[in-house]
């Protein structure tokens, strides 16, 4: 591209982004400028709906969500100029103002969108990205990019919340523990099928098999860990069970549910559960090759599901009491590659849905024109800021300074 | 080493047994052993560091098995298991094909959208010309596109079936051991790679050259058609570099994140360019490889793909990293720095030969210590293999299903969870996991009656559904509406997108395809375990239910349950059987051994090896 165009397209995204502030309210712009004296309000104000029970859930898109076909800037030309094969024509998308328009595939995000129920958090990510899966993700898990961190940011938060550690307090369907709800003291529950979440035994052996293992005085530390977990797995395999048999929901949830059903037989069985996470497994969002097709499909998933779940939170009447964040270990470069897809790239939009959540734009857009290294979007905020407003801002919970390895200021998001 | 056992244990070695258990498999190694490389003393070896090695070079063992390598010295049983040779291997018979694979599929389209596409622009795909008129003309191409989705997956069913097999019953458990621990290295999944036949042709590449030299095993690899297909190489082409293959190659197969640029996985990309597979072959399309120059880890020239492998095989930390995480597959978790770097050096001098490499491990005292013994959790693989060895049994059951019960487990052949392979050690091991092990162990001992094949019967409501309305002569449209949306709800957008398209109909080709792959591919050999607990310990010449519970212990356990489990277990059997004397009990006691047997397979200890 020639200098000139570069100016020219510099000007047209500013004038975009005054157009947006205007016309659409981005919530965001202004949140990031809150004054400080406003936190402490925000704060009170979550604090005391602590207590009413606020549960947050996380959604994890495993591969590298492709943020840019996913909330399509479709009012800037650059986005065009990147991805001439697969960037999503106008015409082709669920528009949601005079600069954005979702995914095709979206239907149930953009009434919720439209319901004023999503926000989307622009430009999400941290400072020097990795573009490996295993690592960003390992970053995302623990809110420690560019160190290690041996537990998870969730676990930590349970930690925090709660150091008593009572049982049940933390959720993870999962067929592995992730990363992220790792805890010094708190055992999470992990679980994949509920009906198999069960030790199956005849009669005859019931008592034999109830029989809480002797931690004592072990030395081998594999073994004490399994003792710990069998212990665990005798607390909450009972509950998780009936509730899961309990649950008879009429809400469609699609072709892949991504486990929320079983995080709202759960929370309808009245588990004492605060911090739930779920993902969608197998690092399925990787659209390295011929992704439009493929990436359409994952997103109408994902939004189906998001949405089945707000309507059958909503069916059992504690659709204020829940909020879900949804966020991917990076986003995807902004050219396309040859083979119609798109490689590992860095910052990425995130998105948080509820009841309670006061929609729209949050966070500075990245610019499509002035890319960081290696063809990538420059993250605008730091993805711990969201981990924040959750924390802080719905959850109401002033966390230990350490938590997230860093101070972030919470957007006000929630109503 | 299984199989091909002729000692007969007397009552002399089973008193011997008896003796050193449970109260040694508790005891573990030495301290101070940690650490050092140095070899063990041949006056350490016994019995139960005997048991040890094979439960980590292999699977497991009988005590017949265990004794067999007992009676040798420690380097003899240590070569013995390492310096196998692959022809002497009596149990290995090559995979049955059931011939599903049909002129036209390759090369397969990457979707079933792209394939319509191809048919409606050729008239043609996968072989299958589109109807001239009529309705759904490109019903038979999509049908086939999913005869043959499905067709792979339970081909592939079967290709795990016959290498679990010869994990079990080879006398070479190291080959089997080996080509596990390449399959989560160099992880590549069925439901990308979309064909059973390069999957099978990978893990015979790891059979045959799995401990031999790393190097040319990493060029073999490279240039195998699964991990390109898994890795999209072929998209990597001159003046476009998709960095997918140069990433993992160096992040995931060799030197770890941290020790190259992304400039550095920039040229190596450049240098692959033009590899690719054709069918089963590997190919370099010149036309698309880069001839440039390429700057990479400091050195520069018009590098190919094989220089840019000899580039990073001339890197420290390749030798470092690849010792250390064999070592982690076969000893222990937590390695310490020092002795990684000592690996990384034995593996060096060797010139990358991995045979000599595991001798130094198994010989070595740091083996024996008290911090790698009974201290491995077993993967899902190891547990279902390691049990039906110590059973006794010569093959996999076909009930229950081996797949589908380590899938429960968390681990399934040919599908790795992402490109890093599994996880291992403690994430092994979750509240609900460790429950299904206990399960696992119920579904051996006492076969569920009411199994239904999966690769026979399709577990899926929409496609049973589907069929019977088939059936039942209804038309496809309305055959293939969704059944399971409540009154008055939304129908989610992926349930109405299906229809949409008047050229073919995508539920009906799921099922279609379904049935062509279920009458086309064999079927698995159901056949339950053949288990004879009461004549496994009347053999042994035990009189009473203390006797037994210990010869269990000895026998399945690396590391025994404390002292009130074994109490409860001893309690247990005998309230079942009404006395303590099992000799009295011997003609009723089976169901009784079983269970008690299931208790003892539950218990935490079990999952360590």
């Amino acid at each position: 591209m020639k200098t000139k165009d570069l100016f020219k397209d510099k000007l047209k995204r500013r004038e975009v982004l005054r157009k947006g502030m205007g016309a659409l309210g981005i919530a965001g712009l202004a949140g990031s400028s809150l004054a400080p004296s406003m936190f402490g309000r925000v704060a009170e104000a979550a604090a005391s709906a602590a207590a009413n029970g606020k549960i947050l859930v996380i959604l994890e898109l495993s591969g590298g969500n492709d943020g840019l076909n996913t909330v399509v800037p479709y009012g800037d030309d650059a986005y065009y100029r990147h991805r001439p094969e697969i960037g999503l024509p106008k015409s082709d998308l669920r528009i949601l103002d005079d600069h954005f328009g979702l995914n095709p595939g979206m239907a149930g995000l953009e009434s919720l969108f439209k319901d004023g129920k999503m926000a989307i958090v622009h430009g999400c990510g941290y400072d020097n990205p990795s573009f490996s899966h295993f690592t960003s993700m390992a970053y995302w898990h623990t809110a420690a990019p560019n160190s290690g961190e041996e537990y998870g940011w969730v676990g930590r938060l349970a930690d925090d919340m709660e150091p008593s550690a009572p049982a049940n307090y933390l959720v993870n369907v999962a067929a592995r523990q992730s990363l992220a709800v790792r805890s010094k003291s708190h055992v999470p529950v992990v679980f994949d099928q509920p009906n198999r979440f069960v030790r199956e035994a005849f009669h005859e052996e019931k008592n034999a098999l109830e029989r809480v293992p002797d931690v004592g005085n072990v030395d081998n530390p594999s073994r004490r860990y399994l003792l710990d977990i069998a212990r665990s797995a005798n607390d909450a395999s009972a509950l998780v069970r009936q509730a899961w048999s309990n649950y008879n929901s009429p809400v469609d949830y699609g072709v892949n549910s991504l486990d929320l059903p079983k995080v709202v037989s759960l929370i309808d069985a009245g588990m004492p559960t605060k911090l739930y996470y779920v993902s969608y497994r197998n690092n399925a969002f990787d659209t390295h090759v011929f992704q439009n097709n493929v990436h359409r499909r994952l997103l109408t998933y994902t939004s189906d599901a998001v949405a089945a779940f707000i309507r059958d939170l909503e069916r059992i009447g504690r659709a204020d009491d829940v909020a879900l964040m949804i966020f991917s270990e990076f986003g995807r470069r902004v050219p396309e590659n040859v083979s119609l897809g798109t490689d590992h790239g860095a910052a990425n939009a995130m998105f948080v849905v509820g009841s309670k959540v006061k929609g729209g734009h949050y966070g500075d857009l990245p610019s499509l024109t002035n890319l960081a290294e290696g063809d990538n979007l420059g993250h605008t905020t730091d993805f711990r800021r969201v981990y924040q407003t959750m924390i802080q801002g719905w959850l109401g919970h002033e966390a230990e300074l350490g938590l997230l390895n860093g101070r972030f200021q919470p957007f006000d998001m929630f109503g | 080493m299984r199989g091909r056992i002729t000692i007969a244990l007397g009552g002399a070695s089973i008193a011997a047994l008896l003796m050193c258990s449970p109260a040694l498999a508790q005891q573990g190694g030495i301290i101070s052993w940690q650490d050092d490389l140095s070899p063990l003393a041949n006056t350490d070896w016994n019995y139960d560091r005997a048991a040890h090695l094979l439960e980590r070079a292999g699977f497991g063992g009988t005590p017949a098995d265990i004794d067999l390598l007992a009676s040798m010295s420690l380097s003899e049983a240590v070569r013995s298991l390492v310096y196998f040779d692959p022809a002497a291997n009596i149990r290995s018979h090559p995979f049955d094909h059931s011939g599903i694979h049909d002129p036209g599929l390759e090369p397969f389209p990457p979707s079933r959208p792209a394939t319509t596409d191809l048919a409606k622009e050729t008239g043609e795909a996968l072989g299958i010309k589109v109807k001239p008129t009529g309705n759904r003309r490109l019903q038979p191409v999509v049908n086939k596109f999913f005869y043959w989705l499905r067709a792979s997956v339970l081909e592939t069913n079967r290709v795990a079936y016959w290498w679990a097999n010869r994990m079990v019953d080879s006398n070479n458990p190291l080959q089997e051991k080996m080509a596990l621990f390449w399959h989560g290295h160099y992880a590549v999944n069925e439901s990308k790679v979309r064909d059973y036949r390069k999957l099978l042709i990978e893990i015979e590449l790891f059979q045959e050259m799995g401990t031999g030299n790393f190097r040319d095993l990493m060029v073999a690899v490279a240039q195998d058609p699964a991990m390109l297909s898994f890795l999209d190489a072929g998209v990597n082409v001159k003046g476009a570099p998709n960095e997918n293959f140069a990433r993992e190659i160096m992040e995931l197969f060799t030197m770890g994140v941290g020790n190259y640029s992304e400039r550095d996985i920039r040229e190596a990309a450049r240098a692959f360019t033009g590899w690719n597979y054709a069918d089963l072959e590997f190919v370099i399309n010149e036309d698309e490889h880069d001839n440039g120059v390429k700057q990479f880890l400091g050195r520069s020239g018009n590098l190919d793909g094989v220089e840019v492998i000899d580039i990073i095989m001339e890197q420290p930390v390749t030798a470092e990293y690849i010792a250390g995480k064999i070592y982690r597959f076969f000893v222990r978790d937590d390695l310490s720095s020092e002795l990684q770097n000592e690996l990384g050096n034995v593996f060096r001098d060797s010139n990358y030969e991995v045979a000599p490499l595991l001798e130094t491990i198994f010989q070595s005292k740091d083996f024996y210590s008290a911090a790698s013994v009974g201290t491995h959790i077993k993967s899902p693989i190891e547990l279902a293999v390691s049990t039906y060895v110590k059973l006794g049994l010569e093959d996999v059951p076909g009930v229950p299903d081996f797949n589908s019960a380590t899938g429960a487990l968390g681990q399934t052949l040919f599908r790795p969870p992402t490109v890093a392979g599994w996880a291992g050690g403690r994430s092994w091991i979750t509240p609900g996991l460790l429950l299904e092990r206990g399960n696992f162990a119920r579904d051996v001992l006492f076969p569920d009656i009411n199994f239904i094949p999966s690769d026979r019967r399709n577990g899926s409501r929409e496609i049973q559904s589907v069929a019977r309305r088939i059936r039942e002569g209804l038309d496809i449209t309305s055959a293939t509406q969704p059944s399971s949306i409540g009154e008055g709800q939304i129908m989610a957008e992926s349930n109405m997108l299906a229809d949409r398209d008047e050229d073919f109909n995508t539920r009906y080709g799921s099922f279609r395809g379904w049935q062509m792959a279920i009458e086309r591919v064999k079927p698995i050999p159901r056949h339950t375990a053949r288990l004879n607990l009461s004549k496994m310990v009347m053999d042994q010449q035990l009189t009473n239910t203390a006797e037994v519970i210990d010869y269990f212990i000895a026998r399945f356990m690396r590391v025994a349950p404390g002292t009130d489990a074994r109490s409860m277990l001893i309690d247990f059997l005998s309230n079942e059987i009404g006395t303590t004397n099992i000799v009295e009990a011997e003609s009723y006691m089976e169901d009784s051994l079983r269970m008690t047997l299931h208790l003892l397979l539950s218990q935490p200890e079990y999952q360590l090896s």
